[in-house]
C-alpha cells in the first residue's frame, strides 16, 4: 500500500509572494521562515507525489451548481494563470501531474458517493502558486480544487468524510510504496469582498489553529461551522474547510501549529499546521 | 449570508470569463463598454462598473470574491498593497463601512 509521508495545512495569501516587502520586517521574517520550514519538512519527507486540496476561487468551477471537488488529471501545468502573475509577482512555473493517481481518486471517491468530478488542466492562482513557491516544483502534484465560497459549500462533515476517503485511497488503492505528501491550502481568516477586506480575526485564527491541531473531527464539525468561519471573514475563511480534509486524512493524530502571523498588509491570518504522524 | 450572489447576473459571467481570457483582461478598461454590451449587463450594472463602485455591484448580486478582482481589472494587480490604486478604489466604494485592522 502507499503511505503518507507528510501532511500539512497552510495559508496561501497572494501577498506572501506578491507584496511581502510591504510588511513590517518582523512579519516578513516570520512568514518567510514559516513557509521555509514547511518546504524543508516536505522535501525531507521525499514524496513521490503531492496531493493538494484548495479553494477554486471561482476560476474553474461553474458558477451554477459547482461540484464540491474537482480532481485534475492533467500531465502537467504552467502556472500561475496569466491574470494572476503580476498580482503574485511570479514569473511562471511548470509542474508535472500524476493522471493515474487523479483517476484513482476520482473513481474511488465517486464510488463512495462524494460530489466530485474530474478536470484536465485547471488554471492555478494563489491557491497552488504560493505554496509551490516554497515547496518546490520538482514533485508531481494532483490538485483537487474545492468549492469553498459558492453556497452551498461542503459541510465540515462532508470534508471530514472526503478526507477519510482520501486516507483509504492512499492506504489501499494507490500503488505500493508510493510516498504521498498531502497539503491543504487556504485561510486563515480573511474577507476578500466586504467591509472587512483590510482586517482579519486573529482571535479566531488562534482558536482554529489549536482546534485543528487537536484533530477531534467531531468537535471540529460541531464548532468550526461554516457560519462561524464566515463570521471571522466572508469570502475567504471557509477555505479552512480544506484543512479539515487533510486533518481527517491524518486519521486522528494531533497536528502541530508551526507558525502564525496576523498580517494587516497580507489582509489575512498567515499560518500553518503540520501532521507528523498519520495513525 | 456571506458569499450569497446571483450566478445568473451578467456581471458575474463577465468577470468569470474575462479573467480566463488573456486576450481580453489586459484591455479591460478600454473595452469595458463593448464587453458590458456583449454580456448583456443592465443599465445599473453598467453604471456601477463605469464608477468602479464595487459595493453597489455586490449589492446587485456580484459575488463578493470578485469585488477586489474588479478593482484590479481597472487599476492593475501588481504590488497590491493596502494603499495600491486597486485597494484605494475598493476602500472608496465601501466608504465608511470599511473596517480597518486594529492590532489586539
Amino acid at each position: 500500500m502507499a503511505e503518507f509521508v507528510s501532511i500539512m495545512g497552510m495559508a496561501h495569501a497572494p501577498g506572501v509572494t506578491g507584496w511581502i516587502e510591504s510588511c513590517p520586517q518582523e512579519e516578513q521574517d516570520a512568514i518567510q521562515a514559516g513557509y521555509e520550514e514547511l518546504g524543508r519538512i516536505m522535501k525531507a519527507a521525499r514524496p513521490d507525489v503531492i496531493i493538494g486540496v484548495a479553494n477554486d476561487h471561482l476560476l474553474n468551477l461553474p458558477l451554477k451548481k459547482p461540484p464540491h471537488w474537482r480532481v485534475d488529471a492533467a500531465e502537467d501545468w504552467h502556472g500561475p494563470a496569466e491574470f494572476f502573475k503580476a498580482w503574485l509577482k511570479q514569473p511562471g512555473y511548470h509542474v508535472r501531474g500524476r493522471p493515474d493517481v487523479a483517476d484513482t481518486i476520482h473513481r474511488i471517491a465517486s464510488a463512495d458517493g462524494h460530489n466530485i468530478d474530474k478536470g484536465h488542466g485547471l488554471l492555478f492562482d494563489d491557491n497552488w502558486s504560493v505554496p509551490l513557491w516554497y515547496l518546490g516544483y520538482d514533485v508531481p502534484i494532483v490538485p483537487i480544487h474545492m468549492n469553498c465560497i459558492n453556497p452551498p459549500v461542503p459541510t465540515p462533515e462532508e470534508c471530514v468524510a472526503f478526507g477519510r476517503t482520501l486516507r483509504r485511497i492512499v492506504r489501499e488503492e494507490l500503488p505500493a510504496d508510493l510516498r504521498v505528501g498531502l497539503i491543504a491550502t487556504g485561510g486563515l481568516s480573511h474577507e476578500p469582498g466586504g467591509p472587512r477586506y483590510f482586517t482579519m480575526d486573529d482571535e479566531f485564527d488562534r482558536w482554529f489553529l489549536d482546534l485543528i491541531a487537536e484533530s477531534d473531527a467531531e468537535r471540529i464539525c460541531r464548532e468550526a461551522t461554516v457560519e462561524r468561519m464566515n463570521a471571522a471573514g466572508g469570502g475567504g475563511t471557509t477555505e479552512l474547510l480544506a484543512w479539515m480534509v487533510v486533518m481527517a486524512a491524518a486519521g486522528g493524530e494531533k497536528g502541530r501549529p508551526t507558525f502564525y502571523v496576523p498580517s494587516a498588509e497580507m489582509r489575512c491570518g498567515i499560518g500553518a499546521t503540520v501532521w507528523e504522524r498519520f495513525a | 449570508m456571506a458569499n450569497e450572489f446571483d450566478p445568473d447576473l451578467p456581471s458575474n459571467r463577465m468577470v468569470f470569463e474575462v479573467r480566463r481570457d488573456n486576450s481580453v483582461w489586459p484591455h479591460f478598461p478600454e473595452r469595458l463598454e463593448e464587453l458590458m454590451e456583449a454580456y448583456g449587463l443592465s443599465e445599473p450594472e453598467k453604471e456601477a462598473f463605469r464608477d468602479v463602485d464595487v459595493r453597489r455591484l455586490g449589492e446587485m448580486g456580484v459575488h463578493p470574491y470578485f469585488l477586489p478582482q474588479i478593482t484590479r481589472l481597472f487599476h492593475g494587480a501588481a504590488r497590491n498593497t493596502s494603499t495600491s490604486a486597486a485597494a484605494e478604489a475598493y476602500r472608496k466604494s465601501f466608504g465608511d463601512q470599511i473596517v480597518e485592522h486594529r492590532k489586539k
